[in-house]
């Protein structure tokens, strides 16, 4: 039985070689996690685990075995908003939106590391996740507004 | 729902349902979306609820253009009420009325006009009540913030809230009710937040992808290995055994095990040991260029004037090219899912398509069964450029859920996505042209052959907007190794990419700078003015052959909407990279300009990829490519900066924004790259043929 915490929340699994975007998305029932390309180049299953980004849909539940993992639903409080959030909300940064809690993800990691930087580390940041709509630079603007706005404090 | 309404407290709008249908005879539309009918004469569009808060209704799907806030605001406006107390109902046929689908821009110009139509009846009715209950003149009334008050004594009021009461009233649409000026709009014409954003950014939002029912098999289906083959034999028997497995279901030639989750699915269907007949031929990429045009039919003339022989025999010069574009992958990033529940013989499906009425048709079909005994229910839906008509995965989610005799999901891996769902077809497309010394064309020949077995589809674009005399363009249907449907413009992106860069060729030839030869030969003023002002805005500068600057321009209408994108970019080596685009949209009046904006930006962005990397490659009939590993699509540090500009005028009616955007980019990529190193690119995508 292997345990990891999920948003602050204790979950089990039986089986440790479990797909851990599987485990997320079906198991323990957060969908905001999504699947988009399986061999770990898209970023829409972007994660956060012990604060570090993962690739969930490459990885199993045994490899982060005792880690605490952050989704797009653990961001923010119960009908908050974290900053980053707020920013592609504000930069109308999304068209089918499919992508963009991946890309929320690698932007809080980035935030993380890098208080404030420039549009040459966002885009290669970002250029980690895709977003088939092309609302790139929307996105790349609501980052730096988000970075603006305090980063990831929330 | 009809009955319902007589129930239900609230003041609600009925109207006619059927918009558009059925399509002209002989277009794609007819042919690809016409299978369903509309179900009722009349529907409810729309309800002002005892709260005085707005429900709209409507049979198009939010794939991500933003139609659901674009709606929103037309009925906030034409009703007075504030944006965030509309909610718009989409994509469920059991509570919306009947639509053909989700194609060719039309959302905004005619389920947009019925729904402002239902609001100011709507406004209309709630005025007349307010006069009778304050005892005045409605003329002497005015609507505002969901509140009806006198003119000369704003105490005197009432709010809708309040007029309606636990009343159910039903008016009918009135076709002729006044809509507001678009100098009176307060709302339609301004920068919204999206009404869906918040769900989308907290994961709330929830796909076809993201169903999951209580008791639900996950299924994995054995997939052909390539088009046309058929299953000869198949063992199951280390599959059934397989951990997790509840069992492999035979359909006639659906074969699927059915497990406890997506990954035992998964695992047990690639022990399955088939065996596929040949089909008689197996094609492979390189065999594409002629496949094309030896099996070119279906021949039909799209334009036609003067005659061919007198325009070359008027001209001091001519010019003939072939182009060349390659299978595009839509490649949306949600993969296709369906989830099937039965309950009886009552049928629900979650399926994102974009014609969820559609495939309740099929599914009634196919089943035998009612289409009132069918819900086809489309969740949100992660992109699809056009390509989520077909559905195949609703079906085979239906035909496993019916025999399993529990709900099934079927979901496509990016590998299936990218094998199994359409492509943008391939095409070669041929351009004679004749033109004088001082630079206006006198003959035009094109002949245009699309991949596909939908007719019609080659068509859309294929006319030149460039006044030549004498002109003929024709289209053709050729047989297609691959499965081909809609994409973001149809044919209409190869048509303009071959038209746009062979004039780019004349302007060359003779010795003019690309926008004055094309402002020469366009009389059109809309295509003029879109031209001018992308060039203006670009900071185009005027040259004649190759400046080595990498600047490129193209034009280009689609659905009814006029373009112009001017380009500036770089190659190294290798790469080209786009450093900067401007585009003039002119879609008329603009309801949601961010939202367009957001939608030409995309297009950009999408036509970009096609230019410079997308094709999809395939030997023996089998795709080599279905996966982000060997398919490049730009990502954000490709992404040039956009500027886009909406040109168009507020008396002109909406027409799409979804798609013209797409239409020139190419073709302004190539005219620029041929401007930065004097390499005319013909073929796409550009960079495999960079040196």
């Amino acid at each position: 039985m292997v345990t990891i915490r999920i948003n602050g929340e204790p979950h089990e699994a039986g089986d440790a070689s479990r797909n851990l975007l599987s485990f997320i998305r079906f198991d323990a029932g957060l969908t905001g996690t999504k699947y988009g390309c399986g061999e770990g180049i898209c970023g829409a299953c972007t994660v956060l685990v012990d604060g570090q980004p993962l690739r969930s849909c490459m990885s199993t539940v045994g490899a982060v075995a005792g880690g605490s993992l952050t989704t797009i639903e653990g961001l923010a409080g119960d009908g908050d908003l974290h900053p980053v959030q707020q920013a592609f909300i504000d930069e109308q940064a999304m068209q089918c939106g499919y992508c963009i809690p991946g890309f929320i993800m690698t932007t809080f990691a980035l935030l993380s590391r890098v208080k404030a930087p420039d549009r040459t580390q966002i885009r290669e940041a970002l250029s980690q996740n895709m977003c088939r709509c092309g609302t790139y630079q929307r996105i790349v603007r609501a980052v730096e507004r988000a970075a603006a706005s305090g980063g990831t404090t929330p | 729902m009809t009955e319902s309404d007589a129930r239900e407290p609230g003041l609600h709008v009925h109207g006619e349902v059927g918009l558009g249908y059925p399509p002209p005879q002989r277009t794609y539309a007819r042919a690809a979306y016409a299978n369903t009918r509309p179900d009722a004469e009349t529907a409810r569009w729309l309800t002002v609820r005892p709260d005085g808060s707005v429900v709209a209704y409507a049979g198009k799907v939010e794939y991500g253009q933003g139609i659901r806030t674009g709606l929103a605001i037309e009925v906030a406006d034409e009703l007075r009420v504030p944006l965030s107390s509309v909610e718009v109902v989409l994509g469920d046929t059991d509570a919306v009325p009947w639509d053909m689908g989700t194609f060719g821009s039309q959302s905004t110009a005619r389920v947009g006009l019925q729904l402002r139509k239902a609001a100011a009846t709507a406004r209309q009715a709630l005025l007349e009540m307010a006069a009778d209950r304050l005892d005045l003149h409605a003329a002497d009334l005015r609507a505002a913030s969901g509140r009806i008050s006198s003119t000369r004594d704003g105490h005197r009021a009432v709010t809708y809230a309040e007029l309606i009461g636990g009343a159910s009233i039903v008016r009918d649409v009135d076709g002729d009710v006044a809509l507001t000026a678009p100098s009176e709009f307060s709302v339609m014409g301004k920068t919204h937040a999206r009404i869906d954003a918040q769900a989308r950014v907290t994961g709330r939002a929830r796909y076809s992808q993201d169903i999951v029912l209580d008791g639900m098999l996950f299924a994995s289906v054995l997939r052909r290995p390539w088009r046309g083959a058929s299953l000869a034999s198949v063992d199951v028997g280390a599959a059934e055994r397989m951990p997790g497995v509840a069992q492999v279901l035979r359909d006639d030639g659906l074969v699927a095990v059915l497990a406890d989750t997506d990954e035992h699915a998964a695992a047990a269907v690639n022990v399955l040991q088939a065996q596929w007949a040949e089909p008689a031929a197996r094609a492979s990429t390189l065999d594409l260029p002629g496949i094309l045009v030896n099996s070119g039919r279906d021949a039909f003339v799209t334009q036609e004037a003067g005659s061919l022989e007198e325009g070359f025999r008027a001209a001091s010069g001519s010019l003939e090219a072939t182009y060349f574009v390659p299978y595009v992958s839509n490649a949306p990033m949600e993969p296709r899912a369906a989830v099937a529940l039965w309950e009886g013989d009552r049928l629900t499906v979650w399926a994102g398509t974009q014609r969820p009425f559609g495939i309740r048709t099929e599914l009634a079909q196919r089943f035998g069964i009612e289409e009132s005994q069918v819900r086809v229910i489309a969740p949100e839906i992660g992109g699809g450029f056009g390509s989520k008509s077909p559905y195949p995965v609703a079906h085979e989610a239906a035909r496993l859920a019916r025999v399993a005799g529990r709900p099934v999901r079927v979901a496509y891996t990016r590998a299936e996505d990218m094998t199994y769902a359409t492509m943008r077809p391939a095409a070669v497309i041929r351009i004679r042209s004749g033109f004088t010394a001082d630079g206006r064309i006198v003959a035009w020949e094109c002949h245009a052959y699309h991949a596909g077995d939908r007719p019609f589809l080659g068509r859309r674009g294929s006319d030149s907007p460039y006044g030549a005399p004498h002109a003929k363009v024709t289209t053709y249907t050729s047989d297609s190794p691959l499965a081909t449907g809609s994409y973001r413009s149809l044919g209409a992106a190869a048509n303009h990419f071959a038209r746009e860069v062979h004039i780019d060729e004349i302007a060359e030839a003779v010795g003019l700078d690309a926008v004055e030869f094309r402002l020469r030969n366009l009389s059109e003023p809309r295509f003029r003015r879109v031209l001018e002002r992308a060039a203006e805005a670009h900071g185009w500068q005027p040259a004649t052959g190759v400046s080595g600057r990498g600047q490129g321009i193209a034009i280009g209408i689609d659905v009814g909407s006029y373009v112009a994108t001017a380009v500036q970019l770089d190659v190294a080596g290798r790469e080209v990279r786009v450093d900067r685009v401007t585009a003039a949209l002119d879609c008329g009046l603009v309801v949601n300009p961010e939202g367009a904006k957001n939608q030409v930006e995309g297009s950009i962005v999408m036509g970009m990829g096609t230019a410079l990397y997308e094709a999809i490659d395939f030997q023996d009939g089998r795709v080599l490519n279905a996966g982000f590993t060997r398919y490049r699509v730009p990502r954000s540090n490709d992404a040039p900066a956009i500027e886009t500009l909406l040109v168009g005028d507020d008396d002109t009616p909406s027409t799409g924004a979804g798609e013209p955007g797409i239409v020139p980019i190419a073709a302004a990529i190539s005219n620029a790259v041929f401007d930065r190193t004097g390499e005319r690119h013909r073929e796409l995508p550009i960079q495999r043929h960079l040196r």
